[in-house]
């Protein structure tokens, strides 16, 4: 089944009398376990994308499914429920909860659906490893390297074993080494997990991990890649 | 569980801005002793004006004739006790009771030759011990004495109104039973300033004798006053004296004026602790919109993770609540502190009490501790914090997740 579906989903924001089409009637399936980039120039509507992907947000018209339901008629509770329970989310910024610990952030989400002590347990920890952070498990985020951080927040976004990871530009703030480490540990997870990934990105060496690349110009796919997989 | 984590995000919040933190607790802990203070030097002075009224004036409990009206003070004999002596005696008997004696009253004119005034004339029994905290007030002279015959005793102000002294004469006129008023010739004995204005502006003190014979009562009293050594006692006395064809009133009774007055007192003040209050929430509110403001990106994130409105919420109210109990624990402790020393020490007003002449509790309050009343202001402020601090937390959970996640 399509982990998540755009039909003509078009978004625009409305500033004063300027009207912009974020996103223009774009039609878009994403398999699951795909690992797909989401590339095009600044203001293209990657972002935008990935908020209506994640329910963050809704289409002024077209819909959105996520494992064939339309999320775009869900009200704002059952929204929250269907992103803490099917998606994940790693930001350009490290966005993790300042006063949690790199253990609490991984386990929050975790605490949010009901998990079990044990298996909170087990299931941080074991992320927070394969993350290459077992010795950061008690540091607070300010105690932590964005490179740090930002693995965190990969545990983070995979500690509900979610349909789908959306990171937008997550890379961005990071120097090239750490860059390629979160990209070598989210390539690997994909494969682990079979999660599936979608990056917004400008950064070259990001696309270079990418299944398939979707690219994007003035809130419309630049042809030949509106359905089915690259490669 | 997940609310164990919300306390312990609440408390970690408040940790980060610590002097924000700590201002807030020293404003609600000052405003809880602001009120706790205020409370215990109303419930104070209230009580002090009570008591005073009771020991100058009143006493606990008083049997009258069943027709005798205090506006009219009626010397008509069917409105007075005739066996008075036997009730005191009766009362007497009783463990519960410290003092008791039969009091005569009368309405009358004081003058001099050139000046006249008013007076309500009391004729007490100089021996009773029921009259001490009157020849406390002695403030020059003498007590009345022996069977008191010419002698009267007058309030300190009252004589300088009329300029006269100790030892100088002065004429008594008063009604008998008939309506025929009979005048007299006094020696004033004594000058009186109890501090309580009912007694010191309008009263004259003649020995009960002296007073009976006067009015023509013979032994007739218009009441019998009792003093108990506790209070509480109260509605056990005064049923046991229940009497056919009189009335036995308690202290409750007695100052229904006083108590009326005390109630509407009361919500009055009740206005002041609501300004306090509100002056409290709003620092509250402050504090915590500011919070919302400066973790706007971090609710993002929270809603992101698939966090409810309804969850952020109580995450906010769970750091009011931290604030508003820490903060109302040290506000109780000091609030406390300060009354109590205050009903030990009392608060100083100098002379104002000679000047004003209207303090009916003396140159010094003193505060009442209700321990109760510490719990049921604090049970208020904490009411207050949370209630306020809706706003802010409805504030933060009603952000849009891409609205809060664009914010910085
Ligand atoms: N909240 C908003 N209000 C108004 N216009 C917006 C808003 N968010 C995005 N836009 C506009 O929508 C368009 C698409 O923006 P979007 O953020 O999706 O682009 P992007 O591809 O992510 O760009 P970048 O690579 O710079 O992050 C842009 O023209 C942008 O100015
Ligand atoms: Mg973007």
């Amino acid at each position: 089944m399509a982990a998540i579906e755009l039909e003509h989903a078009t978004k625009i924001y409305t500033i004063g009398e300027v009207e912009t089409r974020a996103l223009d009637g774009v039609s878009l399936t994403i398999e699951e376990g795909e690992f797909t980039a989401l590339v095009g120039p600044s203001g293209s509507g990657k972002t935008t994308m990935l908020q209506l992907m994640g329910c963050l947000d809704k289409p002024n018209s077209g819909t959105v499914k996520i494992n064939g339901q339309d999320v775009t008629r869900l009200n704002a509770n059952q929204r929250a429920d269907l992103r803490r329970e099917k998606i994940g989310f790693i930001f350009q910024f490290f966005a993790l909860v300042p006063v949690l610990s790199a253990y609490e952030n991984v386990e929050l989400p975790l605490l949010l659906n009901g998990v079990g002590a044990k298996e909170r347990k087990e299931r941080a920890t074991a992320l927070l490893e394969a993350v290459g952070l077992a010795d950061r498990m008690d540091h607070r985020p300010d105690q932590m390297s964005g490179g740090e951080q930002q693995r965190v927040a990969i545990a983070r976004a995979l500690a509900p074993r979610p349909l789908l990871v959306l990171a937008d530009e997550p890379t961005a703030n990071l120097d090239t080494a750490n860059g390629e480490q979160a990209m070598d540990i989210m390539a690997r997870l994909n494969k682990e997990t079979g999660t599936a990934f979608i990056f917004a990105t400008h950064d070259q060496r990001v696309v270079a991990y990418a299944q398939r690349i979707v690219k994007m110009r003035d809130g419309r796919l630049v042809d030949g890649n509106a359905n089915g997989s690259a490669k | 569980m997940t609310f164990k984590k919300f306390w312990v995000m609440a408390y970690r919040d408040l940790l980060r801005n610590r002097r924000r933190t700590v201002i807030t607790f020293v404003a609600i802990a000052l405003g809880l002793t602001l009120v706790i203070f205020m409370n215990g030097l109303i419930t104070g002075m209230l009580d002090g004006m009570l008591r005073d009224t009771i020991r100058l004036d009143t006493g606990h409990i008083q049997i009258r004739a069943e027709s005798y009206e205090v506006v009219k003070t009626s010397l008509l004999w069917r409105d007075l006790i005739d066996n008075a002596d036997e009730l005191a005696a009766r009362a007497a008997a009783m463990p519960e009771v410290a003092a008791v004696s039969p009091i005569l009253w009368a309405s009358g004119v004081l003058g001099t030759a050139s000046e006249s005034t008013s007076v309500r004339v009391s004729g007490i029994d100089p021996a009773s011990a029921l009259f001490d905290p009157i020849r406390e007030g002695l403030r020059a002279g003498e007590f009345l004495s022996g069977n008191g015959r010419g002698q009267i005793l007058i309030g300190q102000r009252l004589a300088d109104e009329l300029g006269v002294g100790v030892g100088d004469r002065i004429n008594l006129a008063v009604g008998n039973p008939d309506g025929v008023p009979q005048e007299g010739q006094f020696t004033i004995v004594g000058l009186i300033n109890t501090g309580f204005p009912g007694i010191d502006n309008a009263n004259v003190f003649l020995s009960l004798a002296q007073a009976q014979s006067i009015t023509g009562s013979g032994n007739r009293a218009s009441t019998v006053r009792i003093m108990l050594h506790d209070i509480n006692d109260t509605d056990k006395v005064v049923a046991a004296l229940q009497t056919p064809g009189l009335t036995v009133m308690g202290w409750r009774q007695l100052n229904e004026f006083i108590m009326t007055t005390m109630e509407t007192g009361t919500a009055v003040y009740s206005i002041l602790y609501a300004i306090i209050f509100l002056v409290v929430a709003v620092i509250i509110a402050n504090t915590l919109l500011m919070a919302v403001f400066e973790r706007t990106r971090e609710i993002g994130i929270l809603a992101a993770l698939g966090m409810k409105g309804r969850q952020i919420m109580t995450m906010f109210l769970f750091e009011a609540t931290i604030l508003g109990l820490i903060g109302s624990l040290f506000g109780i402790i000091l609030g406390a502190i300060v009354v109590y020393y205050f009903s030990i020490n009392g608060i100083y007003f100098g002379d104002l009490g000679d000047v004003a002449g209207s303090l009916a509790f003396g140159t010094s309050l003193y505060t009442t501790l209700v321990p109760a009343n510490l719990f049921l202001m604090a049970f208020w402020m904490l009411v207050v914090i949370v209630t306020v601090s809706l706003y802010p937390a409805w504030y933060a959970a009603r952000l849009e997740p891409i609205e809060a996640l664009h914010a910085l």
